[in-house]
């Protein structure tokens, strides 16, 4: 299987966005800022993955699964977005590195 | 799917659709409904498995194997006896119409996740059961089951999207997501694909160089619910999947070895690292969660083999797994109830006033330990015999080591907060209430019972496997 100069050229977006989502998640300490990292990582994977259902010529089944993908975070980022408004409520504030309470 | 067991993951979700009106009317009604809905599926799974005509027709009958009914099996009995235990352990403020469907559309998820045929709804059922248990950890307004929660959705979203990445590269590589791909001369590609999704499982089940979020979730979870978490959740939304991969690798031929060596190295590693963190702990739950993670070593060390024997292990060691840490996680529940802390360095001599919860110990501790007339004995006799086969000889040795050092930490938790003299305040400790004991009971008599009768066992899934 050869692979198509756009193929290598959507995967190395791909790559790109979701580089850009793992360091947007080590920089910061703000949760919410991790959170939109890791949005940017899952849309990074979306790209990887409707490029290569071009490539194979099963455009149909990537678009049936992207769609699927898409409902799915949403329903994971309105959890987390929930998780992280009960937890400023609790502790007020939203600092990653202020979450080591559980120590054995 | 498999369409013939459907049933098992639909009649949760409409019983979890259904509960929270009848909530409305009385707490009693959503518990009967959610006990009563567990309880009819599990007898249903029983008529299956123990029916004597499919014996006598030797399981041809089947058209499922036997690795999915016995994952059923364990999804319903563990789930059975959390929310048997959760109904009269009236501990915290939790809200009981909010927990009891959670409860019920995780069973549905996981259902749906073992009947699955290929990767993409493995993955869409994973993520649902994923939610839920964020949910289910942080449903009590505490601080430490938030930090909890919020730690386990930061550290396994990476994870799905490892798994996504697999799903990609498969697609393009292999055109279907179906399990049955064309495993005898698949492409490199397809190695790669079946490589991230395994490392995206590996997270999931929290393996060695991935396991932070798992003592923390395990600890910051309300007590029934982080016996729910060990005893089958985190085993089905990962390490089944590493099983299944395990399974199809088999049949690939010698160029399996290159995802199924380091997947070996990484569960040993795991064994060891588990057994030798669980030493250093001070909190009940703590230890059980590192015992949790060595055992995960185990089971999937002994699935890495791709060898029959390997597999079949690693299979009876999930639900053994499921069985004796689902009795241990509750007993330290209802320790905490009674005496109020899972410090151990502050409980000792429980066994006087608790005597049934520190025997049911003793029983669920010397089978995760592996000893002969236990059932933990026979799938650690079948994975360490695979290992000396089918790998490097010094993976089989150092799993009988750490074999011995699990008795040796569980030996000292069972000093440290049963035998010995009682402190003073410990004196009034009453013992757990009768109901509250049954489902521990009952997982001992499965562990016995399971034990001595493994010659059965192994009969039943020699002919379905």
């Amino acid at each position: 299987m050869t692979l198509t100069s756009t193929f290598s050229l959507d995967w190395l977006f791909a790559a790109l966005i979701i580089f850009i989502g793992a360091y947007c998640m080590v920089l910061t300490r703000n949760l919410i800022k991790q959170l939109i990292g890791l949005e940017i990582i899952s849309k990074g994977v979306m790209i990887a993955i409707i490029s290569s259902g071009a490539m194979s010529g099963n455009t149909n089944l990537a678009q049936a699964i992207i769609i699927t993908v898409i409902l799915v975070e949403a329903v994971i980022v309105a959890t987390g977005l929930a998780l992280l408004v009960k937890g400023y409520r609790l502790n007020e504030n939203i600092d990653v590195k202020k979450l080591d309470n559980l120590r054995g | 799917m498999t369409t013939e067991l459907l049933s098992y993951s639909i009649i949760p979700l409409l019983a979890a659709l259904a509960i929270p009106f009848f909530g409305r009317r009385s707490f009693k009604l959503t518990e009967i409904l959610s006990n009563v809905t567990l309880l009819a599926g599990l007898g249903n799974l029983m008529f299956i498995i123990f029916n004597p005509s499919n014996k006598l027709h030797n399981y041809e009958t089947f058209s499922f194997d036997g690795f999915t009914i016995l994952m059923l099996f364990t999804i319903y009995l563990v789930a059975l006896s959390i929310v048997f235990f959760s109904t009269f352990f009236k501990v915290g403020d939790f809200n009981k119409n909010a927990f009891y469907p959670l409860i019920m559309i995780s069973v549905s998820a996981m259902s749906s996740m073992v009947l699955s045929v290929d990767f993409f709804s493995l993955y869409i059922f994973m993520e649902a059961l994923a939610v839920t248990s964020f949910a289910l950890i942080a449903c009590e307004e505490k601080k430490s089951g938030i930090e909890a929660a919020i730690k386990y959705l930061l550290l396994t979203f990476p994870a799905s999207a490892l798994i996504l990445i697999g799903l990609a590269i498969m697609l393009f590589a292999n055109g279907s997501l179906y399990f049955d791909i064309s495993m005898q001369n698949a492409s490199p590609a397809v190695f790669s694909a079946l490589a991230f999704i395994v490392l995206g499982f590996a997270i999931k089940a929290g393996l060695f160089p991935f396991h932070f979020w798992t003592p923390d979730a395990y600890q910051g979870a309300p007590a029934t619910v982080s016996a729910y978490l060990a005893g089958i959740v985190t085993k089905v939304s990962g390490m089944y999947a590493i099983i299944k991969i395990c399974t199809l690798l088999k049949v690939m031929g010698p160029a399996s070895f290159k995802i199924s060596s380091p997947l070996m190295l990484i569960g040993v590693a795991t064994l060891i690292f588990g057994s030798i963190a669980a030493l250093a702990q001070k909190d009940f739950k703590r230890m059980l969660a590192f015992s949790s993670i060595s055992q995960m070593g185990y089971i999937v060390a002994g699935a890495a083999t791709l060898n029959p024997i390997g597999i079949l292990g690693a299979i009876l060691h999930l639900f053994n797994h499921a069985t004796f840490k689902t009795s241990l996680f509750l007993n330290s529940a209802a320790i905490e109830k009674s005496a109020g802390t899972t410090n151990m360095k502050k409980l000792s001599g429980l066994e006087k006033n608790m005597p049934v919860t520190s025997w049911t110990s003793v029983i669920a501790i010397f089978s995760t330990a592996g000893l002969p007339p236990l059932s933990g004995f026979w799938s650690k006799l079948l994975i360490i015999l695979a290992l000396w086969v089918a790998a490097p000889k010094p993976y089989a040795i150092l799993a009988l080591i750490f074999s011995i050092v699990t008795l040796a930490y569980f030996m000292l938790l069972q000093k440290n907060v049963f035998f010995g003299k009682p402190k003073e305040e410990l004196k009034e400790v009453k013992e757990a209430s009768v109901y509250m004991l049954i489902p521990v009971i009952v997982m001992c008599l499965i562990i016995v019972v399971s034990g001595i009768f493994f010659p059965f066992v192994f009969e039943f899934f020699e002919k379905t496997l």
